[in-house]
């Protein structure tokens, strides 16, 4: 009886075996399958890599950046990145100037006051209206970057030049016209800073390296 | 992290959290809730929604357990077999304890969840595949997963409402889990206010959202490491410890006094949650 019964049971077994070796190859070949469909999908797609700088972004108006702060010796006037852009210093934001802050100036320059984009400037303040521009670079919406904590340690703690510290991320803007994306401003990019040690001021040896904690950033 | 790893250093990694020798430097934010003030009002929970962009899963979803509630409160009934409590119901709002040594944070399979220096237990969106480990995991179930793409094949918040939108905290998509962050968003904030002044947070600079609303002041909220701080004042009275297991109201002489204590201790979670035992019989 006992025998009978561990024979059956043997045959049992052998028949779970191959069984268990079927479903085994059967899921691998289906996995293969989806693997080389979803590969074929992908393929066609353009890739979004670390390196992509984003799309070209139109202004409706062309602002020189290297005629503002463009060095002299180039014919720029070499005016601070953050007499436009005030708030970097003391916020999370730097800040797109108002309207007001470029008639401000351009009232009192005549010389350019019948080129073209200075006439466009002007039909924007004459139908009180805000320039709209458009955002370069932009960070997705689970990122949290702060302006000031950058600003305030590289300019005004380590006495950085003001484009220098500005140009870690935002390159040499001072020899652009519109503003481009000349960084990747991914994780791994902004990572691959704050993991170098930084001295803490201009006159100290001290060195410490930026935050590495996720929620530092991460939102 | 090999299994053989894990089963060696066991004690290791249960030891993971800042203890008398390796001390939170600069913050540690704490909670103590005093379940005397508490009144069950449920007003924490709704700022909590309303800060932190929680949807409002409605009735079906909510009974298939799919709520989204960081902050919730559990209610107690000590009915002894007649159909009502005489002493009305028992109120205790639940939230993430930020377990200094947090069960979630050592089974999450792709380190989502981890320890901030802040001693906060943090969840990260973008690195959370979904496998619901941390959850399973978690002994206080605090920890919520998005069953659905809320913002938009579920519409919870259809147009003029979108508006409502907390912009300093992520809008969650399908499958990722979350849970209460101690309003990480506000202590950025003040963290870095405080950081251009040259000072560390001065206590009641920085407030949860349900802190803020509970009418009853039942909530107090601030850094641990600050010696001023009313949670560590409240902390001390108590007796309750940060590293220990077992606290003072619970040692075997009893303390009369001593109302402190921290929920599933014996867990050896260590949590940032003080709660303060009900003294009055009524909740009402």
């Amino acid at each position: 009886m006992s025998m009978l019964s561990r024979r059956q049971s043997n045959c049992l077994l052998g028949e779970l075996l191959t069984m268990y070796c079927f479903l085994r190859f059967s899921i691998l070949l289906v996995g293969l399958i989806v693997s080389a469909g979803s590969y074929a999908v992908s393929a066609a797609q353009p890739l979004t890599t670390a390196d992509d700088l984003g799309p070209k972004v139109e202004q409706p108006i062309e602002f020189p950046h290297d005629r503002h702060a463009g060095d002299a010796a180039k014919g720029g006037m070499q005016i601070n990145c953050m007499y436009c852009h005030t708030y970097a210093r003391r916020s999370i934001v730097a800040g797109i100037p108002p309207l007001q802050k470029c008639i401000g100036c351009h009232q009192n320059i005549e010389s350019v006051r019948e080129t073209p984009r200075i006439k466009k400037l002007f039909e924007y303040w004459e139908a009180k209206k805000a320039v709209p521009w458009k955002k370069v670079h932009d960070l997705p919406d689970f990122v949290r970057f702060n302006h000031e904590r950058h600003i305030q340690r590289f300019v005004f703690a380590q006495n950085k030049p003001v484009q220098e510290a500005c140009g870690y991320c935002h390159g040499d803007v001072k020899t652009m016209t519109v503003a481009r994306r000349q960084k990747p401003l991914s994780m791994g990019w902004c990572v691959s800073c704050h993991q170098k040690d930084h001295p803490v001021d201009a006159t100290s040896t001290k060195t410490t390296h930026g935050p590495n904690d996720c929620w530092q950033c991460h939102k | 992290m090999s299994i053989t790893n894990l089963l060696e250093n066991w004690s290791d990694f249960r030891q993971q959290h800042p203890s008398d020798e390796r001390p939170h430097r600069e913050y540690k934010w704490a909670m103590s809730i005093d379940l005397d003030s508490c009144t069950g009002c449920n007003a924490c929970s709704v700022a909590c929604y309303a800060e932190n962009n929680l949807p409002v899963v409605g009735k079906e979803k909510f009974a298939h357990g799919h709520s989204h509630h960081w902050i919730r409160i559990e209610r107690y009934w000590d009915n002894d077999g007649r159909e009502f409590a005489d002493q009305g119901a028992q109120f205790l709002p639940m939230l993430c304890q930020h377990c200094e040594s947090a069960p979630c944070e050592t089974v999450c399979p792709v380190g989502a969840t981890n320890h901030t220096a802040d001693g906060l237990n943090s969840q990260v969106y973008n690195r959370c595949v979904g496998s619901r480990y941390c959850n399973a995991n978690c002994p206080y179930k605090a920890r919520y997963f998005n069953w659905y793409d809320y913002p938009t094949t579920d519409n919870v918040w259809p147009e003029p409402m979108n508006q409502q939108l907390n912009p300093d905290v992520t809008v969650r998509g399908k499958g990722v889990m979350e849970k209460c962050t101690f309003c990480v968003q506000r202590l950025t904030v003040a963290k870095s206010n405080a950081r251009s002044a040259g000072r560390s947070v001065l206590d009641g600079e920085v407030q949860t959202a349900c802190q803020q609303v509970c009418p009853t002041g039942a909530i107090s909220f601030g850094n641990l490491v600050d010696p001023l701080a009313k949670v560590g004042k409240q902390w001390m009275t108590q007796q309750v410890e940060l590293n220990k297991d077992k606290q003072a109201k619970d040692a075997e002489e009893k303390a009369v006094k001593l109302r402190g204590y921290r929920i599933l201790e014996e867990l050896r979670t260590y949590p940032s949650v003080m709660y303060l035992e009900q003294l009055r019989e009524s909740a009402i």
